[in-house]
């Protein structure tokens, strides 16, 4: 997959995603906070009870309610979801009727990353800004969707198999109206163009999930999805 | 001028990847691994007269083809193997008329008038086959992979062993789809390496005779042009060849002239006007003149050739299939009346009728 050698200097360096979004999460305790009031939240939940796991979530959760740009937060994704839901409005709408970048979002960033233990939106691979979805809204009409996936190095030979799992999940998630386009996005791989026209070639995709092994990785990958 | 749908079949549980219609029966086959056998005489005369064992194939059916003036049905698979199945001869085959037409209920139950039975496998691809067809004389089959290559099989009359005399290899990529000329021995071949090969028999040993280069995306499918009076003599006339490709086009291509060392040259003669807003997966050039294209979006298009050869839309159809994608298109000649015929992602087959 990686045959061709196409340095480029926007590429970012690699292994450091993962960790560095890690920190951030480990962190939040008493560093990375701005607001003075979330601060003074997080001081008056620690007064309250400072064992761990449900206030310390309970903090994370509030931070990023308060923070002014949560679409960023690739790093806990679910807080932004969890933030959707508490909005009523959103209560009891069919998932079919509205599909926005956030609901794609959703779909894609539970998925695990195959080789390491966390998921692709906490990886940043799959980023709210670089999902678009063209829907005219009239159901009888096909909708296009295309997510521009970010390999966490450029040489990932896995980029194919996290196309093929992103994929998968779609297709099987979403109605067949939706028309699917994966790319990884400019810059980030090798060998872009090669993997691009594999994720999207209809025929190589249904014989991959015909290959018992494959799919069984795939289906690995998709047990975090809610 | 009007494309009417006249039948809508539901066949299969999954996509349905291909069809081929001969002697008044409509082959298809899908990824439920099930190959379904219609009997079409008009339009209230559509029947299911048999499902295939579906325990054969192990993966999807890819490719199903009829071979000429004969009574065998090939079949390739994602299983890396090509089944072929044999039947009562057309002649002795009595298919019940009575008034239950098929309709989209019938066509799925188990009434069944006609069996076909497994005759051979062909084993020798690494993995999916994905494209398969006969010559029109019915003594050679071509089969193509995703291991790059194209298979040439010779058989005899009866159509039970197949020798392989050639193995072509010069595709870089998976080669998706093959197809004969209906008069010539002359073969295309298209792949996902963005180009056509054209094959022929130089003394016996087949080898590449014209690489067409021009597609920026796969090409998915070719057909040549219905002249059916063409001979190798005569080829210089008219020996045409359409194909559809990832990159949303329909070309034409024109055969030029054998330069010195046997080699043919071809040039792309149109670029067809533009119809199809994703990929385009099949093509189909009828004896009436007109080209059929279909693909991802869904839209069945029909064009015809004005007098420099110049071609212009003269139908369009959208959501041909509902929402679906839509895999294969193809001429069909019922009982004298050319029909279109298109398979889709819904499992269906669907009958269109042209007018002009």
């Amino acid at each position: 997959m990686s045959e061709f050698i196409n340095e480029n200097p926007d590429v970012i360096d690699s292994d450091e995603l993962p960790s560095r979004k890690e920190n951030i999460t480990g962190d939040l305790l008493l560093s990375g906070i701005s607001n003075e009031t979330t601060l003074q939240r997080k001081k008056l939940l620690l007064s309250i009870d400072n064992s761990k796991s449900k206030v310390l979530q309970n903090i994370e959760l509030l931070d990023k309610l308060l923070l002014i740009n949560p679409p960023e937060l690739t790093s806990d994704e679910e807080s932004i979801e969890e933030s959707d839901d508490e909005d009523d409005a959103y209560g009891n709408t069919d998932p079919k009727d509205v599909v926005d970048t956030q609901e794609i979002y959703d779909l894609t960033a539970h998925i695990s990353d195959p080789e390491h233990p966390l998921s692709l939106g906490q990886l940043s691979i799959v980023n709210l800004p670089d999902i678009e979805v063209h829907d005219c809204g009239d159901p009888n009409k096909m909708v296009e969707v295309i997510i521009r996936i970010t390999p966490t190095i450029t040489h990932c030979s896995l980029a194919t198999l996290i196309g093929l799992g992103i994929r998968v999940r779609l297709e099987r998630a979403l109605p067949p109206r939706f028309r699917i386009t994966i790319l990884l996005k400019k810059g980030t791989h090798n060998s872009e163009n090669q993997v691009n026209k594999q994720l999207n070639d209809k025929e190589r995709v249904a014989a991959a999930c015909e290959n018992e092994q494959l799919l069984g990785v795939v289906s690995k990958m998709l047990l975090t999805c809610k | 001028m009007s494309l009417k749908l006249v039948k809508s079949l539901k066949l299969q549980n999954d996509k349905l990847w291909s069809l081929d219609f001969a002697h008044g029966l409509l082959a298809t086959g899908s990824t439920d691994r099930k190959i379904k056998i219609i009997s079409v005489k008009d339009k209230d005369h559509v029947k299911l007269v048999d499902v295939l064992d579906d325990t054969v194939h192990k993966k999807a059916i890819r490719s199903v083809a009829w071979r000429p003036h004969s009574n065998l049905l090939a079949a390739g698979s994602f299983d890396s193997t090509v089944s072929i199945w044999s039947k009562e001869s057309f002649d002795d085959l009595e298919i019940e008329d009575d008034d239950e037409e098929t309709n989209d209920s019938t066509a799925a139950t188990d009434e069944r008038t006609l069996e076909m039975d497994l005759l051979a496998i062909i084993e020798g691809h690494e993995n999916e086959v994905k494209g398969i067809a006969w010559s029109h004389d019915g003594y050679l089959l071509a089969t193509c992979s995703r291991d790059k290559s194209v298979w040439i099989w010779e058989t005899d009359e009866t159509g039970e062993e197949y020798e392989c005399v050639s193995v072509l290899q010069e595709h870089s990529q998976d080669v998706k789809h093959v197809v004969w000329h209906p008069t010539l021995p002359l073969l295309a071949s298209s792949s996902y390496d963005d180009t056509i090969r054209l094959w022929k028999d130089y003394d016996d040993d087949w080898e590449c005779a014209a690489v067409l280069n021009g597609h920026e995306g796969t090409v998915w499918c070719s057909d040549f042009e219905k002249m059916l009076d063409l001979t190798e003599e005569t080829c210089n006339d008219r020996l045409r060849l359409c194909s559809a490709s990832d990159d949303s086009t329909v070309r034409v291509w024109k055969y030029i002239a054998d330069d010195e060392d046997g080699q043919q040259e071809w040039e792309c003669e149109a670029i067809l006007p533009a119809v199809h807003a994703r990929q385009i997966y099949s093509v189909s050039w009828g004896p009436n003149g007109l080209i059929a294209s279909t693909g991802s979006d869904g839209t069945l298009a029909i064009y015809k050739e004005t007098e420099n050869h110049d071609w212009e839309v003269i139908a369009k159809r959208e959501l041909c299939h509902g929402v679906y994608e839509v895999n294969i298109v193809k001429w069909i000649d019922v009982n004298g009346k050319m029909l279109l015929a298109t398979g889709g992602d819904d499992g269906c087959a669907n009958l269109w009728s042209w007018d002009e």
